[in-house]
């Protein structure tokens, strides 16, 4: 008999998944109140069980299969909290669909229990069923506005890339089950460890004494996984696919692929490199090859994502190019490998869900009310909704970086960990492309303010959506003033990991 | 090594022969005496009324996309199936529980007018 | 001639380098879910012929194989939806006619 406590919070929020579907079914009455309420109160009943059931593991003999350490908690709240603001954000969107509201709600809440597996895999197969629960019912939701034609091109485009990353990822996971005849991520990084320390980073044809002889399979191995990896979290040069679906997509999804799914992947790729392979950058290993690969892609995807930014004009795809960059900031914690790095890749995904969430509700109440989806039909807002411009001003500043806000203290601590782990040249990069992005986020700020326009929308959220604008705004504030607490915990969730 | 093989050889040798060999005969010994109703498609004595280069009906590919997922779920069946007499009851509450979320997959097809022929 | 564990890695190897290659060459939307499938099973070639020569008792590489042929049948399902649905919306399932959105 298998203890599954830990698993108590993700089978929760699964039941209430199918609950919010058979609402739907059931309910006489077609409105999208009930299920979008329900879904929203699942999930912050998650997030208490989150906490309760917390601390312990799902084990299959002695190795551990699913971990609910302070590490998964951390992002588990984070992934709740981009859902809970995603949910509330869409009760426009869900309003004016016709037809299967209740399944929009019911796809978000699969989603997130996918994402929860995702975060607290200890092992391949989970890892990879996480990775696809995560990501099939995401496919449906971006394609969601069935009579739109770039709603369902940007289902294809998702679903041709997202498959055809998995399946590379996949491949990858079975070179490393090949490779180590195990698929629990414990039991590989002792193997992969011991390994290395005998025999260097690639080994030579006669050091091959493991299972099958195959010395540069694990590199090839390691190279597909993070392919596999990064196209979730749209690092350049996987990152093609994400503007357009990030256009296509209703907003509210939009908003919960470009945190949600991001915090998920971004927490994988810890595991996988930082807990698994740590012995990569332990200083007795010979170099550190795969941490200077990163750090290439980081500076790359920080270069691009910021300077493509710069021409957008489209609302949702300058945000889109801006999401790809923040990715590279967030590389930098990863590839600091320290607890550090760790804490503060947390915190900065924490921050960057407040500041993101709420741009995307601002822009997809915007579009809701007047149709308009460029940066300059923004002219005016500051006159006409002086309170939906300040907040979008909070939440453009703060993905900038500027100071009292919660954004940067989460890069602050991001430079301070790539500084002690020895990578000066990256964060001065980070600098400057910091400085870069400034020019197109105060750029909506100056069209808010600057420009005239007669321009005479009104914009009043509705409940649920100004109780998401609140709640960002409040955490984009908090956390920049106070950001200690978060802090604290967030360097509590490297404690599993060895450095 | 191939020696052993050379058994399969000689069948494949013979069911080849055979095979063309029936046609041949066939071919030699037939009657040719074509006209317009014997070189219609045969549908179960019906007369024909369209090509057979036609569009489905999207109903068929909806079934087929329910089939593929239930078909598909049975493979887990087997091997549980196999293991059953040592695993005991944890494994059969846990079918229990995979068979009922396959089952309100079934009512919602059912309920959403998925299996219905409109 | 033995029949060891490269010939199978090489036959996956090259199932996947074929469906890589389908999809990123075919213009038909359907022909490029056939690819995806390809990939799928080559890994799951890969994953068997590990188990069985890995010398150890374990079953996880069938294991694995068989959660990947659910789930490759459950985006195979949602695949061919979507296209459908693109079919609605453009009267075409040329991936490269689709392309309202870029830049």
């Amino acid at each position: 008999m298998i203890n599954i406590t830990p698993l108590i919070p993700e089978l929760f929020l699964l039941v209430m998944a199918i609950v919010v579907l058979m609402l739907d079914l059931f309910s006489s009455r077609r409105t999208v109140v009930v299920p979008a309420y329900v879904s929203m109160a699942a999930v912050i009943i998650t997030g208490f069980l989150v906490f309760k059931f917390g601390g312990d593991a799902v084990r299959w003999g002695s190795n551990a299969i699913f971990v609910a350490d302070s590490f998964s908690q951390f992002f588990k709240v984070i992934i709740l909290g981009a859902a809970f603001l995603a949910i509330g954000s869409s009760f426009g969107t869900a309003d004016r669909m016709t037809h299967h509201r209740g399944e929009f709600f019911a796809l978000l809440l699969f989603s997130t229990v996918g994402m929860m597996f995702l975060v607290s895999a200890k092992e391949l197969i989970l890892l990879y069923v996480g990775l696809e629960l995560t990501t099939i019912p995401l496919f449906v939701l971006v394609a969601y506005q069935k009579t739109n034609r770039a709603s369902s091109e940007a289902g294809l485009k998702y679903l041709i890339i997202g498959a055809a990353s998995s399946a590379i990822l996949l491949y990858g996971l079975s070179l490393l089950y090949g490779y180590t005849g195990t698929t629990y991520l414990n039991e590989i990084a002792q193997k992969t460890a011991v390994y290395f320390l005998s025999h260097g980073f690639i080994p030579n044809a006669e050091g091959t004494t493991d299972l099958v002889g195959m010395g540069p399979a694990f590199s090839v191995a390691l190279m597909m996984i993070i392919a596999g990896l990064t196209f979730k979290l749209a690092i350049v040069p996987f990152h093609m696919w994400a503007p357009d679906v990030y256009e296509g997509a209703p907003t509210p999804i939009t908003a919960f692929l470009s945190v949600g799914s991001k915090a998920a992947g971004l927490a994988a790729i810890i595991r996988i490199f930082d807990g698994m392979l740590y012995a990569f950058s332990h200083d007795t290993m010979p170099n550190d090859s795969w941490g200077t690969m990163m750090a290439v892609l980081a500076a790359v995807t920080m270069v691009a994502g910021n300077i493509i930014a710069i021409r957008q004009t489209n609302i949702k795809r300058m945000l889109a190019y801006s999401s790809i960059a923040q990715a590279g900031y967030i590389l930098i914690g990863v590839i600091a490998a320290s607890k550090l790095g760790v804490a503060s890749c947390g915190f900065y995904m924490f921050a960057y869900m407040f500041a993101n969430m709420g741009a995307f509700a601002i822009v997809g109440l915007y579009a809701e009310k007047t149709g308009k989806k460029n940066i300059s039909d923004f002219a005016g807002l500051s006159k006409t909704s002086p309170i939906i411009a300040a907040l979008m001003t909070m939440f453009m500043l703060s993905l900038a970086g500027i100071p009292p806000l919660a954004g940067f203290m989460a890069k602050y601590y991001i430079f301070a960990a790539a500084i002690e782990a020895g990578y000066t040249w990256l964060v001065i990069l980070a600098l400057l492309m910091s400085v870069v992005s400034l020019y197109y986020y105060a750029n909506v700020v100056r069209i808010m303010y600057m420009v005239d326009s007669d321009n005479k929308h009104h914009i009043i959220p509705s409940f649920p959506a100004g109780l998401v604008l609140a709640l960002t705004g409040i955490g984009v504030l908090l956390f920049g003033i106070l950001p200690q607490s978060i802090l604290d915990m967030a360097y509590k969730t490297a404690s599993s990991f060895i450095f | 090594m191939p020696a052993d093989y050379s058994a399969v050889l000689v069948f494949i040798i013979a069911g080849t022969g055979i095979v063309v060999f029936t046609f041949l005969l066939s071919w030699f010994v037939q009657p040719r005496n074509p006209y317009k109703v014997k070189t219609e498609t045969y549908e179960c004595g019906e007369p024909i009324f369209e090509q057979s280069w036609t569009q489905f009906n999207n109903r068929f590919y909806i079934f087929g996309l329910i089939f593929v997922i239930f078909d598909v779920e049975a493979v887990f069946l087997f091997p549980w199936a196999v293991a059953f007499k040592s695993l005991g009851l944890f494994a059969l509450v846990e079918m229990v529980i995979f068979i009922t979320i396959l089952l309100v997959g079934l009512v919602y097809a059912w309920k959403k007018g998925a299996l219905k022929w409109v | 001639m033995d029949i060891g564990l490269y010939h199978y890695l090489s036959l996956a190897a090259f199932l996947f380098a074929i469906g890589l290659y389908g999809i990123l060459t075919r213009r038909n939307a359907i022909a490029i879910l056939m690819s995806l499938e390809l990939m799928f099973n080559a890994v799951n070639i890969n994953l068997v012929a590990f188990n069985r020569f890995s010398g150890s008792d374990g079953l996880s590489g069938q294991i694995f194989a068989l959660f990947v042929i659910a789930i490759a049948a459950a985006e195979a399902t949602v695949g061919l939806a979507i296209v459908i649905l693109i079919y609605r919306n453009w009267r075409s399932i040329d991936a490269d006619r689709v392309n309202l959105l870029k830049w």
